[in-house]
């Protein structure tokens, strides 16, 4: 009784050990980031990191003053919306599809396609989008990250399906719903919070990438991580601006991974049938 | 409101055929059982008349038209599902009235239908709750309302009670009843337990293989087996069967050679069948006897009280037997006693196809 009871202490102390070892070394560069940022510029690459400073806005103002940060984000905001809303529009019903008929091979394509290094689609889409005159439209970009979005809605969306009881979509046919309606009335209500986590990871997923648009976007359509990129290595890199653009960047997927947390732990269909 | 006509019916998955040839005709207004062990095929069976399971081969009609290929949105039949199926992201309300949504009628027609259902099935209090807010009895009612307000051309029941307390479940059982003779649609209703389909059907289909084994009324399929697998599936505690052969002159248990009490007319039909059969009598069919009445004497094993009857076990020839005798005899263990078939009430059945002998 009493040694159970130590070892479960021990347990839980190792636990958060374990937990606190894997904050700071997630947090840590996050942390250093952000502090860099509010840091005056020759104390950013000062070594040892100096922890106490006087905090200054300087890096933020000349941010906005060299580089056109608001029309970059405007670009980045257009190509993550327009690319999670086109992963949406197809990978919810191709997630349904594959959860109805139990023909799983596209979903595997799917993801072999999002595992599949992103230089392999490179070239070719350089060339294809060069030849039509699309490199630089939002176009291009968009459907390019549909190679990120696609797979993360069809994976994301493919357990939930699976787990509503087949018998509620069979009682919806014999109650006069066709497949469509099915998934319209009776399965997307039912997978919402899955609905929301893809939405939310595609937008993040296709916000932080930037090879496609390192290559694919001229001047005018640059996305902010590829424009945060472009900042190393012209010259004397802005050390400090370069800070202020990341944690900039970073900001929106933080924010929302904090909400998917919450929908996460949902549990909508419980209740459905005998219990 | 339609019969039912199933034709050459054959179900395959892949190479497991499940239904080899089943054809079957379901009166208008009937109700109709579908019986047997698990795996036998019923639900099987009621998927393809509800349209959710394709036709291998043969024909299926639904009143005088053919169904074959119909999806199950165009049938016009209401299903009540095992685990119920309720719609978990509506009211109890919305789930009654979404296919007469679907189908656009007025609200206010959709209106007075589900509260008539409702109230037919004493659930008015609970529309605005949703399903996971509900008891397992109430979530079954409400599975009914939602066949009940379709009006539908047939009713589709599968196993719907197999999921409440044995007494939720005798009630719910007479209610469908009640409720079959008020609305008087067709109605399948697929169970393995023989009590639900004894007690609610005009007819039963007894299933075994996917092959149906007797189809007739509750009466008939109890009293007139049409064979072994039947007489040993309906009736609870289930019938017992003694090997039985014509031997010299008489008939004897086979596995001993004691004296079987056959009377004449079942030892003609013994002879006929090359001497040997399988004698089937139903515990409830014994008669207890003085010793001179030639009856089998046997030494009761165990007492079983049910309060209204007693079950006695012993063996005969070596094989274990019940009889349900009358309480008030007291049977003890170990007491030793006659006990005689009720005359007409002996089953004869072939030894090698279980058929009943003719
Ligand atoms: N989708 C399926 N694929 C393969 N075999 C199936 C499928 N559905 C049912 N079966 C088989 O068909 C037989 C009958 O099943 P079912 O109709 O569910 O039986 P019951 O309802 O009488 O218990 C079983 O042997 C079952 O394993
Ligand atoms: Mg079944």
């Amino acid at each position: 009784m009493n040694s159970t009871l130590l070892s479960e202490t021990l347990i839980r102390r190792l636990n958060t050990a374990q937990l606190v070892l894997a904050g700071i070394l997630i947090m840590s560069p996050t942390a250093w980031m952000v502090l860099s940022s509010f840091k005056p510029s020759f104390e950013v690459t000062a070594y040892p990191p100096t922890l106490v400073f006087s905090p200054t806005l300087e890096n933020y103002v000349e941010l906005m003053q060299t580089t056109p940060f608001f029309s970059y984000a405007v670009n980045s905001l257009v190509v993550t919306l327009g690319s999670a809303g086109l992963g949406l529009l197809f990978g919810i019903p191709a997630a349904f599809a594959v959860s109805w008929t139990r023909i799983s091979w596209p979903a595997v394509l799917a993801l072999a396609a999002r595992m599949a290094p992103g230089t392999l689609f490179l070239l070719p889409w350089y060339v294809m989008f060069r030849q039509v005159g699309m490199i630089g439209s939002y176009t291009a970009l968009i459907l390019s990250h549909a190679v990120i979005t696609l797979p993360i809605v069809i994976w994301v969306l493919l357990p939930s399906f699976d787990n509503i009881p087949r018998s509620i979509f069979e009682a919806a046919q014999v109650d006069g719903c066709s497949i469509t309606r099915v998934l319209w009335k009776i399965a997307l209500p039912l997978v919402g919070s899955g609905i929301a986590v893809a939405a939310i990871l595609s937008f993040v997923f296709s916000w932080n990438y930037f090879l496609f648009a390192l290559v694919l976007s001229n001047g005018d359509s640059k996305t902010l991580i590829a424009a945060a990129f472009n900042f190393v290595g012209e010259g004397s890199t802005q050390w400090g601006a370069l800070m202020a653009a990341a944690t900039l960047i970073a900001l929106p997927p933080l924010v929302l991974a904090a909400i998917v947390q919450r929908w996460l732990v949902s549990g909508l269909t419980l209740g459905a049938v005998k219990g | 409101m339609a019969g039912i006509s199933i034709r050459n019916l054959v179900k395959s998955y892949g190479s497991f055929t499940v239904v080899p040839d089943l054809s079957l005709e379901i009166a208008d207004h009937e109700f109709v059982v579908f019986v047997g062990p698990s795996g036998c095929g019923k639900s099987t069976l009621l998927r393809i008349i509800a349209g959710l399971e394709p036709i291998t081969s043969g024909e299926l009609y639904i009143g005088d038209k053919r169904v074959n290929g119909v999806p199950a949105a165009q049938r016009d039949i209401a299903m009540v599902f095992q685990d119920y199926a309720l719609y978990p992201h509506m009211r109890v309300y919305d789930n009654m009235a979404f296919a007469l949504q679907l189908r656009g009628m007025p609200k206010s027609d959709i209106d007075s239908r589900v509260r008539q259902a409702a109230a037919m099935l004493h659930i008015e209090a609970y529309l605005d709750r949703k399903p996971k807010e509900l008891s397992g009895g109430q979530r079954q009612r409400v599975a009914m309302g939602r066949a009940i307000v379709r009006n539908p051309q047939v009713f589709l029941f599968d196993e719907p009670l197999s999921n409440l307390d044995a007494k939720l479940r005798a009630q719910v059982r007479a209610e469908i009843k009640a409720l079959s003779q008020q609305l008087r649609t067709t109605m399948v209703f697929v169970t393995h337990d023989q009590i639900e389909a004894m007690t609610m059907a005009d007819r039963i289909v007894v299933l075994q293989g996917g092959v149906v084994q007797q189809y007739d009324t509750p009466e008939v399929v109890y009293e007139r087996p049409a064979n072994q697998f039947v007489a040993g599936f309906i009736g609870s505690p289930t019938m017992n069967f003694f090997a039985v052969e014509w031997r010299g002159d008489a008939a004897v248990f086979a596995a001993d050679a004691t004296p079987a009490p056959l009377d004449d007319a079942l030892g003609a039909r013994l002879r006929a069948a090359a001497g040997k059969a399988v004698a089937g009598v139903r515990p409830e069919h014994f008669q207890v006897v003085s010793a001179n009445a030639s009856g089998i004497p046997v030494q009761i094993k165990l007492v079983e009280p049910l309060g209204s009857d007693t079950l006695i076990h012993f063996e005969v020839a070596g094989a274990a037997a019940i009889a349900r005798v009358d309480p008030s005899l007291k049977p003890k263990p170990g007491e030793r006693l006659f006990l005689k078939p009720q005359p007409g009430k002996i089953h004869l059945f072939d030894a090698a196809n279980g058929r009943v002998l003719p």
